[in-house]
């Protein structure tokens, strides 16, 4: 294992700046979070669609599902959908997803513990920490790698090469290149190398990039998905189901679920 | 009219874009999903819609004959062997129809024809294809004089029906 | 800007074209060119690809020879009574006489026919049976994904390629990749062009929101009949659907 996993950047950068600087950032970068997401379900109104969508189901309900129903569906909903990423048809993107959801995940937790608890020069971090941060970014370059180069629906099924890079890539090549560039920072700096420095730069300049690009990028989808998803699972257990007809109850006579090749991509 | 996708189910997998026989489903550059980028070429083959894992396209019918407020949905189920509509009128009204698909599990019997005897000379020439006379099955049926000498289906030539066509 | 390539494919037969008529000459080939390397090019999915993409439910032009409802000659004549005489007769008589062992077939591959009291194929009209056809197109793909050696999805055939050392003869055929752009290079020794016929030719009289649609595929674009125009064939394409809208 490379020694600089072990070691905590932040205690050194506290050297040159103040640890309270460092706090600010972070909690900079949760406000430009908090209000692009505002901003976002003003602009597109998808909460005032959220509840439409749900008046519209409730006229078209066939039953009525009882509150303790409800709850257990919103608990299947949230253990299925969400927290394995069930809603993917496919597995491999269903892995990449986890990958860099949970890699995500760790990193910015692990990010607000180093920052917010031993981010002086004198600090003593718990190696588990520091471990889990560099973890984080390290799952999340892998499932993000993953999907830019192989999975992306755009190199996949539209044929475009891996550096063609559209406007809706925004946040996800955000996310990891300052993975990236956190990785980076780390390893040079544990180094005593002055390309740390660059890193460290653009390490900054990417979060802000992340964060501040909410409004015009996918970020609040984590926010929006489980809300559509509980939605959709409440849809199927009332009988609206969006309208679509309900599965068919002739029994699997075909062979117990043969399930044929999909047509492949190109 | 031709399809369209609902945003929020959509989860921009590319099943629609590898399916589409005109080649018109593609993925929006801005929002990374699903899009039906020349509505004049759609023929509403639905092969789309039913492609869809998160069933998040739908079409709507012509305005010409189809009632206002409709709407028209599909789950096609390959592992069941089954097709059903839910046809919704705009009082309430449903109508449901559920239709097989196949008989028999996918490609299971297909006849292996690499593995089947080899054709001789004679059979190269005939004007037979590979699974007749057999699958003609006209074996059924006693009237000699219906087999010509290929050994393929044919009718007397006294037998035509008289009068002048073209 | 974008790098292409050049992809060469040399095979024994090359069928253009992945539709109902591709994929049932990529299944027949198979059974006469046992270990020939046999390559079908289709400019779409071939799962749902060609006029019958999205399922058809029924089937329009079946004998009946097993119950002796028609015979291949009655068909003849009906199609040239339909086309006021515009027809090749020893085609359609082809076509006619081999439909029924196509269609028996099918049934055994799992394409649900509808039959009715007498335990016959339920008939609409003299020529018609119907079928739970929705799945028409896919059945009959994965015959051919199982006879064919490869097959490329999304690759447009363009021209049809001269053979230089035989006279008279074509040598393949080259197209364009249509997600990737690429050019794809086929050389063959037999060429059979199963691609789609013309619709949009007229303009057709559907009115209202349904302007322009046709009863045929708006993806069938005259391949069948370009193909072989372009590389100056002189005895024209056998075999071609024709019908007046």
């Amino acid at each position: 294992m490379p020694t600089f996993v072990n070691i905590n950047p932040f205690v050194e950068l506290s050297n040159t700046v103040p640890t309270i600087a460092l706090q600010g950032f972070l909690i900079a970068m949760a406000a430009l979070t908090i209000g692009g997401v505002l901003l976002d379900i003003k602009h597109k109104k998808n909460v005032k669609y959220f509840f439409d969508n749900a008046k519209k189901a409730k006229e078209k309900a066939k039953t009525n599902v009882p509150t303790g129903k409800k709850a257990g569906i919103i608990v299947k909903t949230v253990a299925h959908d969400v927290l394995i990423s069930g809603e993917f048809c496919g597995w491999k993107r269903q892995v990449a997803h986890l990958l860099g959801m949970y890699g995500t995940i760790i990193f910015w937790g692990a990010s607000a513990v180093l920052v917010f608890k031993y981010a002086t020069p004198t600090s003593v971090t718990p190696v588990i920490i520091t471990n889990l941060w560099h973890l984080g970014m390290a799952m999340t370059c892998l499932g993000a790698y993953w999907f830019w180069f192989f999975l992306r629906v755009d190199v996949a099924a539209e044929g475009h090469k891996w550096y063609r890079v559209v406007f809706t890539d925004l946040f996800v090549l955000s996310l990891v290149i300052t993975s990236t560039f956190g990785l980076l920072w780390s390893f040079f700096q544990a180094a005593g190398s002055a390309w740390s420095n660059l890193f460290l730069v653009l390490f900054v300049i990417s979060n802000i990039v992340l964060f501040g690009g909410v409004y015009w990028s996918k970020f609040a989808h984590m926010f929006y998905k489980p809300g559509a998803a509980i939605q959709k699972h409440l849809a199927e257990a009332d009988g609206s189901r969006d309208s679509l007809p309900e599965p068919a109850d002739a029994p699997e006579q075909f062979g117990l679920g043969i399930k044929r090749e999909a047509p492949r991509h190109y | 009219m031709s399809t369209f996708v609902y945003m929020t189910r959509c989860d921009g997998c590319g099943h629609c874009v590898d399916i589409c026989p005109s080649d018109i489903m593609h993925i929006d550059p801005k929002i990374r999903r699903a899009v039906n980028i020349e509505p004049n070429f759609c023929w509403e083959c639905y092969s789309c819609v039913k492609a869809c894992p998160q069933n998040a396209i739908d079409a709507r019918g012509y305005a010409d004959f189809a009632p206002m407020g409709h709407k028209v949905r599909v789950l096609r189920e390959e592992e069941k062997g089954t097709i059903s509509w839910r046809i919704t009128f705009r009082n309430g009204t449903e109508k449901n129809f559920v239709s097989p698909i196949t008989t028999k599990p996918w490609g299971k019997h297909i006849h292996k024809v690499a593995d089947a005897e080899e054709p001789d000379q004679a059979a190269h020439e005939s004007q037979l294809l590979f699974n007749e006379p057999d699958y003609l099955k006209i074996g059924d049926n006693r009237e000699a004089e219906l087999i010509n000498e290929d050994g393929l289906p044919s009718r007397a030539k006294d037998t035509f029906k008289q009068g002048v066509y073209y | 800007m974008a790098d292409h390539k050049t992809v060469y494919e040399d095979c024994d037969i090359l069928i253009v074209g992945g539709g109902m008529a591709g994929t049932g000459a990529t299944f027949e080939s198979r059974y006469w060119g046992r270990d020939m390397n046999i390559v079908c090019v289709e400019k779409a999915n071939i799962d749902r690809s060609g006029a019958v993409a999205q399922g058809l439910y029924a089937i329009n032009c079946y004998m009946g020879t097993r119950w002796n409802e028609n015979q291949p000659e009655d068909h003849v004549r009906y199609a040239r009574n339909d086309l006021m005489g515009m027809v090749r007769e020893d085609l359609a008589l082809d076509m006619a006489r081999h439909v029924d062992s196509c269609v028996h077939m099918f049934e055994e591959w799992g394409l649900p026919l509808m039959k009715n009291k007498e335990g016959r194929y339920q008939r609409e009209g003299k020529w018609q049976i119907m079928i739970h056809g929705e799945s028409y197109k896919p059945i009959v793909a994965e015959a051919a994904k199982k006879s064919a050696s490869k097959i490329y999805n999304r690759v447009m055939i363009t021209h049809l390629l001269k053979d230089e050392s035989k006279d008279n003869r074509c040598g393949g055929a080259v197209g364009f990749n249509m997600r990737t752009g690429d050019f794809h290079v086929f050389r063959a020794k037999a060429t059979i062009i199963c691609a789609g016929g013309a619709s949009h030719i007229f303009k057709p009289r559907a009115v209202g929101e349904g302007m322009g649609r046709t009863w045929y595929a708006p993806w069938s674009n005259g391949s069948c009949y370009a193909l072989p125009i372009c590389s100056r064939c002189k005895n024209d394409s056998n075999g071609k659907q024709n019908c007046f809208m």
